[in-house]
């Protein structure tokens, strides 16, 4: 009897022919980067749900509203120091005095799809429009919009507000839309526009790639690419890797790879940093028995090393804090004025304040860098006896834990690791901590009169260099009640072909029509 | 068969329920207000009421059920938070990119595990068999993700042999077949050594019954014994194998869709999750498990058909 067998030859042959099919497949064509000046391969986190700026979540929906609707005023770099100015949309935009803003739209601006030319009354529709949306913050200080031409007209505010332009005019909300076309689509859109008027038109692939083509009706400045293309990669590591691969002309970085890249920059690549608009701080509940006496708090000041803290969590890349205003703002502060890092000094405090055995606990969103912050903050309080435990939270029941309003666990509030963005202007990011505040987004819950009173003042006051007075000591007046350590401001931080400059509002978004080939 | 058809459909609606009840609760299961969890932690009073009276969350939690089931049934599974759109249409864009991943994956998987196994059947102890072997358990060892990790940085960043993100141009199947290359071999390369040894130990066994060896007796070619009588009788259990890896290889996408960027229902479902967009995520989730239970049903009768002994095992 023989043996069945299978031949090997036959066998081999087999997988060769198979081996040999993938060899013949043509050697696919090595990814270059962008053809310059032609297609621009950019890097979207999502797909972009919402375009209506009434409606939007923000972030890359912005992105497509600032290639495809008309702005007033965009913001603009200054050396260091983050200011604005008028787009190519308008002829003129100036502040008459504190309530009257003056504009007076360019020439020869079209909608798409047959919907006119762009007019004050389209300016007029859209600003006033959104103070009944969710964007209705934005434009509290709107009272109207008065049209006195086809193409001319004042923004009348209800109240002197020196942010107007900065806050509102310059982001997403700030998008003029055409009143006809949303009359036509019921004054409502989500991922299509109902007519575009900027310097590319827009078309979305859902879970693949949106695409900005050339607007044929654009008379503007000729953007720097012909069209844009932007692939839906929801993870920055994956993006990471597409740039490397010389997929991607472009995207954003992670804290881990701009340290690697800081390091050792990939060959032909860039990084730029857009801005640095998040604060993060250690937060203490003022009314919680435990942190009561300001000497206790004066000690965690003391006791905690914000600079491990910025090597152990975040390789040296984000940039140290001392205050909530962000870098390149009016009023951001040099250095602290009430502490510093000295684990002496914090004993010396914790002695005075007759305290010898304190367990307390740290919350934290559960993101690495989070985690690894509250863990060097553990180590350091623990050098002083004071026994922490971390507890990391899920976005859900971490962003309720200080509101009245969502339980009673702002009771049980002790220590929290936080951090808030804001806009490019130091009023948003004070707004947070005025006395009617507490319970909402003041979790540290102290008030103090002449904060409130700053906080108005600086809304008012359109002197910069007075306004910047008013917002250091209001940063003053925080630090001083012993609540908080400030951390740090991560950047928002782009690597790019060296063939490519980019342009990135400071929170981050880019604005493609303003990239450049090199 | 038709007792058996019905027995195993009843299991399947009985699953799916079990399902729906689950990703309901998923919504009132997790800390915090739902409607601040999805629309974040400033929105404002009026976008979080919209919310809410969209999801229903102002009836009661049975009546919100019997929404949800009596939507579901009728293929309605809601609406995406934020862009409004039909769930039905987001998991109906992206169900096609997953499925041909599926194929693809398990089809390679296929064509070269089955054979191998075969062969280090038939050439047991040889050296062929032993390399099958450690290659075997290799490849089932290394997860996939990692297999995907390794894939980019080596074909597509280092070498640029092949395209790192994305699912090809839309409209052009040259370009969209070149993009699956990377994910499919990712996702299979695990079932290749999966398939070898399953057809392997089942070769081994069929191929000492005394059929085999009368057909030897008769003479007959060592390919049609082993193809034509060994392999059909011991490919039963593999096709169980396989059904159950295609309905697992629905869900295991993820890694390969999110690291080569591809849109699939893996990526929608985590990306959902990440958004806290709820809808999505227990639409994603539902259809998913459909196609598993769908698979699996579709095996499971496939062997009863060739195997009667099977039917009445239920």
């Amino acid at each position: 009897m023989t043996k069945p067998t299978l031949s090997r030859r036959a066998f081999l042959a087999s997988s060769v022919a198979v081996a040999g099919t993938a060899g013949l497949m043509p050697a696919w064509p090595t990814p270059a980067h962008a053809q310059m000046g032609k297609v621009l391969r950019l890097r979207l986190d999502g797909d972009p749900d919402v375009l209506d700026p009434g409606y939007m979540s923000g972030g890359i929906e912005i992105e497509a509203q600032k290639q495809c609707l008309p702005f007033l005023a965009d913001y603009h770099r200054d050396g260091d120091t983050i200011t604005w100015k008028k787009t190519p949309f308008a002829n003129r935009l100036e502040q008459r005095d504190p309530t009257h803003i003056d504009f007076e739209l360019a020439e020869g601006l079209e909608w798409s799809d047959g919907y006119g030319p762009v007019t004050a009354a389209d300016v007029k529709y859209s600003y006033e429009r959104m103070k009944g949306t969710d964007w209705s913050g934005y434009f509290e200080a709107l009272d109207h919009v008065e049209v006195t031409g086809d193409r001319t007209g004042t923004i009348v505010l209800n109240k002197p507000f020196s942010p107007f332009i900065m806050v509102t005019l310059c982001h997403g909300p700030g998008a003029i839309l055409s009143e006809k076309a949303m009359k036509d689509v019921g004054e409502k859109f989500t991922t299509e526009f109902p007519a575009v008027c900027g310097p590319y038109t827009y078309s979305a692939t859902p879970g693949q790639r949106v695409v900005y083509d050339l607007n044929p009706q654009w008379s503007g400045p000729k953007p720097g690419f012909e069209r844009v293309e932007c692939n839906v990669i929801t993870q920055v590591k994956a993006a990471e890797l597409a740039f490397e691969a010389g997929e991607l002309d472009c995207t954003e970085l992670g804290a881990d790879t701009l340290a690697r890249y800081t390091a050792e920059m990939p060959e032909g690549a860039e990084i730029t940093t857009a801005g640095e608009l998040q604060y993060m701080w250690l937060g203490m509940n003022t009314d919680h028995p435990k942190l009561k006496d300001k000497t206790v708090r004066r000690a965690i000041q003391h006791a905690v090393d914000v600079d491990a803290i910025l090597q152990g969590a975040y390789s040296g890349t984000t940039t140290k804090s001392n205050g909530i205003i962000c870098p390149g703002l009016i009023g951001r502060r040099e250095d602290t004025k009430h502490y510093r890092y000295d684990p002496a000094k914090a004993r010396e405090l914790l002695a005075e304040a007759g305290i010898s055995d304190l367990d307390l606990t740290l919350r934290t969103l559960n993101t690495q860098e989070r985690m690894l912050a509250a863990q060097i903050i553990q180590a350091n309080l623990a050098g002083l006896g004071i026994n922490v435990k971390v507890l990391p939270l899920d976005s859900g029941p971490y962003w309720e834990m200080g509101q009245e309003s969502k339980g009673d666990t702002w009771k049980e509030l002790e220590l929290w690791l936080m951090r808030y963005g804001t806009t490019p202007d130091p009023y948003e990011a004070t707004q947070w901590f005025v006395s009617d505040q507490v319970g909402v987004w003041n979790w540290e819950r102290w008030t103090d009169p002449e904060y409130d009173r700053l906080y108005e003042a600086g809304i008012k006051e359109t002197d910069p260099q007075k306004r910047h007075e008013i917002y250091v000591r209001m940063q003053e007046i925080m630090e001083e009640t012993g609540a908080y350590v400030w951390i740090n401001h991560e950047p928002e931080a782009f690597v790019h072909s060296a063939e490519v400059k980019i342009n990135a509002a400071p929170s981050g978004e880019l604005n493609y029509r303003r990239c450049k080939p090199a | 068969m038709v007792v058996y058809l019905i027995k195993r459909l009843g299991l399947s609606l009985a699953v799916v329920c079990a399902v729906i009840l689950v990703l309901f609760s998923l919504l009132h299961l997790i800390p915090g207000d739902p409607a601040t969890i999805a629309l974040g932690p400033r929105a404002t009073p009026e976008a979080i009421a919209r919310y809410a009276a969209k999801m229903h969350l102002d009836e009661p939690v049975w009546m919100q059920f019997l929404i949800y089931v009596g939507n579901a049934l009728t293929g309605d599974l809601g609406v995406d938070v934020f862009s409004d759109r039909p769930v039905t249409t987001i998991i109906m864009e992206r169900i096609g990119f997953t499925l041909s991943l599926v194929f693809a994956g398990m089809g390679w998987a296929m064509l070269l595990g089955i054979p191998l196994g075969c062969l280090a059947a038939v050439r047991r102890n040889s050296w062929l068999d032993r390399v099958t072997g450690v290659l075997s358990v290799g490849t089932i060892a290394v997860p996939s993700f990692l297999v995907s990790i390794w894939a980019l940085l080596i074909f597509a960043v280092e070498l640029r042999w092949l395209p790192a993100i994305g699912a090809g141009e839309p409209g052009d199947l040259g370009d969209q077949a070149v993009h699956l290359i990377l994910p499919a071999f990712a996702i299979g390369l695990s079932w290749v050594g999966y398939l070898a040894r399953m057809v392997r130990a089942s070769m081994l066994e069929v191929m000492g019954e005394t059929y085999i060896r009368s057909a030897r007796a008769f003479g007959l070619r060592p390919r049609r014994i082993v193809f034509g009588y060994g392999l059909r009788v011991a490919i039963l259990p593999t096709i169980t194998l396989i059904g159950m890896g295609f309905g697992g290889l629905i869900s295991s996408t993820v890694f390969a869709e999110i690291i080569f960027a591809r849109p699939g229902i893996g990526k929608l479902i985590f990306d959902s999750v990440m958004a806290r967009n709820f809808p999505i995520v227990q639409g994603g989730v539902l259809v998913a498990t459909g196609l598993y239970i769908l698979v699996v049903l579709i095996s499971d009768l496939l062997i009863a058909w060739l195997d009667p002994r099977v039917r009445e095992t239920l």
